[in-house]
């Protein structure tokens, strides 16, 4: 009861010397709002980095390069030594359903015919293994079993699915007949189909019919080679997708070994076995470290603030001491004048924490908001890409509550508790 | 036999103890009041007047003698103790007012409530009730700056009567105020002590004021020089 008295106390007091509290209430502003920013700032970074790694749905993958050794002779990569078809059937088979292969290649345009004879065109490409993009998936994504049965399934658009199909059909399981640019024709099966990403959106020419967009479709790698008469050549990178339930460490150092065995015979080469994950986990490590000692930097200035306080209260308190004299005099015990102080303290602290917050949270957002826009202006094309994400760091902010607390309690007492243990005669005496 | 309120036995007051400059302002002061009583101790500037009256305030303790208050021994408590006392059996009014400025009336006569720790919608009540007695009530939201010294002694008044105390003590409570103001504040306290049986102790240096009360008791350099005490036509 006292303490809802005292809060209502310190309130009126406040609002009694506006200019002043303000001027107070400062120091902890900046102190708190620069500690805000930079954890905001460092949450949002790590949590964009996460979801555009998310989006492009190529998370769980080993990356596995061809490296010349630094004392090369100078003849360059030879292709026949780089890393094979063959190599990758191998590792794969070592895990039963553990590991695909991620590998795409471009199998330029397919034509087709719906039933109004209207000719539609779609982009092909094939590839091992497609992880859906999660939200508006229908049927399932080329899968990398339908690459090793060879068999002629396509992963289309909703646009596609529009431009050929009367509406309202279910196109799952339908047969469309593909026209490859050798002449080869070939009638393929649908598993699935996605929405049209937004990206692809923007490649169309203004006022183009729907009818005449060229989308993209999937289909099995080892289908699309076989038509058109091609191999995987040996390259220097490969990506090796993998399974979640299996132990990510055990795998990377099995695939090592597997590489340097392989590669044992060409000791002008080495390999490397990177994950993407753990390179990820190792950058949001980074950023923490570097987030937290910034941070720790902004926090003394909170210091500064803090003494700031406790300089206005030594002054509240003389400017008060008949004030306090009168308090005395009516009945107030120390304590209850050092709890007065300390309140007004604690709330001048509390509030300018709480502004601090605020304009940390709205100076990340503002920060945010600009990057996006000059992501939008100069990587237009990784706009849809790159997810930002503003995060203000829940933890930092409890914690700057309560560090406004304690600066209050702290800074405040002092002349809260010299407030309490003024002579009652010589306080009213005062003037 | 009424009650005996204060009854002070040898009060002796020293500052500076120890030092060259030490200073005896009371040289043993004797000094019973009785419930009821409307009592007036007068001297001159520097007579010891105001350390007495903080003594009986229990604002100050004696150096040597004893101080019962209601038979309660207040020369031996502590400070929360004292603060207690001043609290519950003191009602202060100043010359100065020494209202709460930027405090509403209302607000500054809970106060001591407030510190008792009377619940709020008691404390409200009681806070109206006494502007009603002093005449108040219609300036309840006034702050202090809003209103004259007639009427912020008022306010003064009934805050110093908040938690019925013992004793009401005035240190010249008319000495900021104008004759005619003076005497509404004056006839507020004969009637305080008519209707409500308030004891009163006025401290003053003025001998007219003095003969409106029952008893005077003379001070004069830390010693009594005069009690009439009660008088009998006054006593009615």
């Amino acid at each position: 009861m006292q303490l809802i008295e005292n809060l209502r106390l310190a309130f009126t007091s406040l609002l009694a010397n506006k200019m002043r509290a303000l001027l107070t209430m400062l120091g902890i502003i900046i102190g708190i709002s620069a500690v805000i920013l930079i954890t905001t700032i460092g949450t949002s970074i790590q949590k964009t980095l996460t979801n555009t790694f998310n989006s492009l749905g190529n998370f769980n993958i080993f990356t596995v390069d061809v490296w010349l050794n630094e004392n090369d002779d100078g003849e360059g990569f030879i292709e026949s030594e780089m890393i094979s078809r063959e190599m990758i059937d191998e590792v794969i088979a070592m895990y039963p359903g553990q590991f695909s292969l991620e590998m795409s290649q471009s199998g330029g345009t397919v034509t087709t015919q719906n039933e109004n004879g209207d000719v539609i065109t779609m982009d092909i490409t094939g590839v091992m293994d497609v992880v859906p993009a999660a939200d508006h998936l229908r049927g399932r994504t080329i899968q990398y079993k339908d690459s090793q049965n060879k068999k002629n399934a396509i992963y289309v658009t909703d646009l596609f699915v529009r431009q050929y199909f009367p509406e309202g059909a279910d196109p799952i399981g339908q047969t469309v007949n593909l026209t490859f640019e050798n002449g080869v024709s070939a009638d393929f099966t649908i598993v699935g189909y996605d929405k049209l990403p937004k990206i692809y959106e923007k490649k169309f020419a203004p006022g183009t019919k729907e009818i005449d967009k060229t989308t993209p479709a999937a289909v099995p790698l080892d289908s699309l080679l076989s038509i058109l008469h091609q191999e995987i050549r040996p390259n220097d990178r490969v990506y090796i997708r993998y399974n979640t339930d299996y132990d990510m460490e055990t795998m990377q150092q099995e695939l090592q070994e597997f590489f340097d065995e392989k590669y044992a015979e060409y000791p002008r080469y080495y390999i490397t076995v990177r994950d993407q994950q753990s390179e990820l986990g190792m950058i949001n490590t980074v950023i923490n470290i570097v987030t937290i000692a910034i941070s720790v930097i902004a926090a003394i200035s909170l210091i500064v603030g803090g003494v700031g306080v406790m300089n206005i209260m030594l002054v509240s308190i003389t400017e008060r001491t008949k004030e306090i004299g009168i308090r005395k005099a009516l009945g107030a015990q120390n304590s209850a004048i050092r709890l007065q102080f300390v309140v007004e303290a604690i709330m001048i602290c509390l509030i300018g924490g709480v502004i601090g917050i605020l304009l940390g949270i709205f100076g990340g957002m503002a920060i945010g908001w600009i990057a996006k826009l000059l992501v939008e202006q100069f990587y237009a094309e990784y706009a849809e890409l790159i997810a930002i994400t503003i995060q203000p760091s829940i933890p930092a902010i409890l914690v700057a509550v309560f560090f406004s607390i304690l600066t209050g309690v702290f800074f405040g007492y002092y002349p809260a508790n010299k407030a309490a243990h003024m002579n009652p005669i010589d306080a009213l005496r005062y003037d | 036999m009424s009650k005996t309120v204060i009854s002070m036995r040898g009060i002796i007051k020293r500052y500076y103890i120890g030092k060259p400059n030490e200073l005896q302002i009371l040289n043993g002061i004797d000094l019973d009041v009785q419930e009821g009583e409307f009592l007036s101790i007068v001297g001159q500037s520097g007579s010891g007047k105001s350390t007495l009256m903080n003594m009986i305030g229990a604002l100050d303790r004696p150096t040597e003698g004893t101080y019962c208050l209601n038979g309660v021994d207040i020369s031996t408590l502590n400070d929360v103790e004292l603060s207690r006392i001043r609290n519950k059996e003191i009602g202060f009014v100043f010359q100065t007012f020494n209202l709460i400025s930027r405090t509403s009336a209302l607000k500054n006569v809970e106060m001591p409530m407030m510190y008792a720790g009377i619940p709020r919608k008691e404390r409200l009540r009681r806070a109206e009730e006494l502007l009603a007695i002093v005449d108040m009530a219609d300036r309840a939201d006034h702050q202090p700056n809003e209103l004259s010294g007639g009427q912020k002694q008022r306010v003064a008044i009934a805050r110093a009567m908040a938690n019925h105390p013992s004793i009401l003590l005035a240190d010249e409570p008319t000495g900021a105020l104008d004759s005619k103001t003076g005497r509404l504040i004056m006839d507020l306290f004969h009637k305080l002590h008519r209707e409500e049986g308030t004891t009163i102790v006025l401290i003053t240096h003025s001998n007219e004021l003095a003969a409106e009360t029952e008893r005077i008791v003379t001070i004069s350099d830390g010693s009594i020089i005069g009690d009439t005490g009660v008088k009998a036509d006054a006593a009615d």
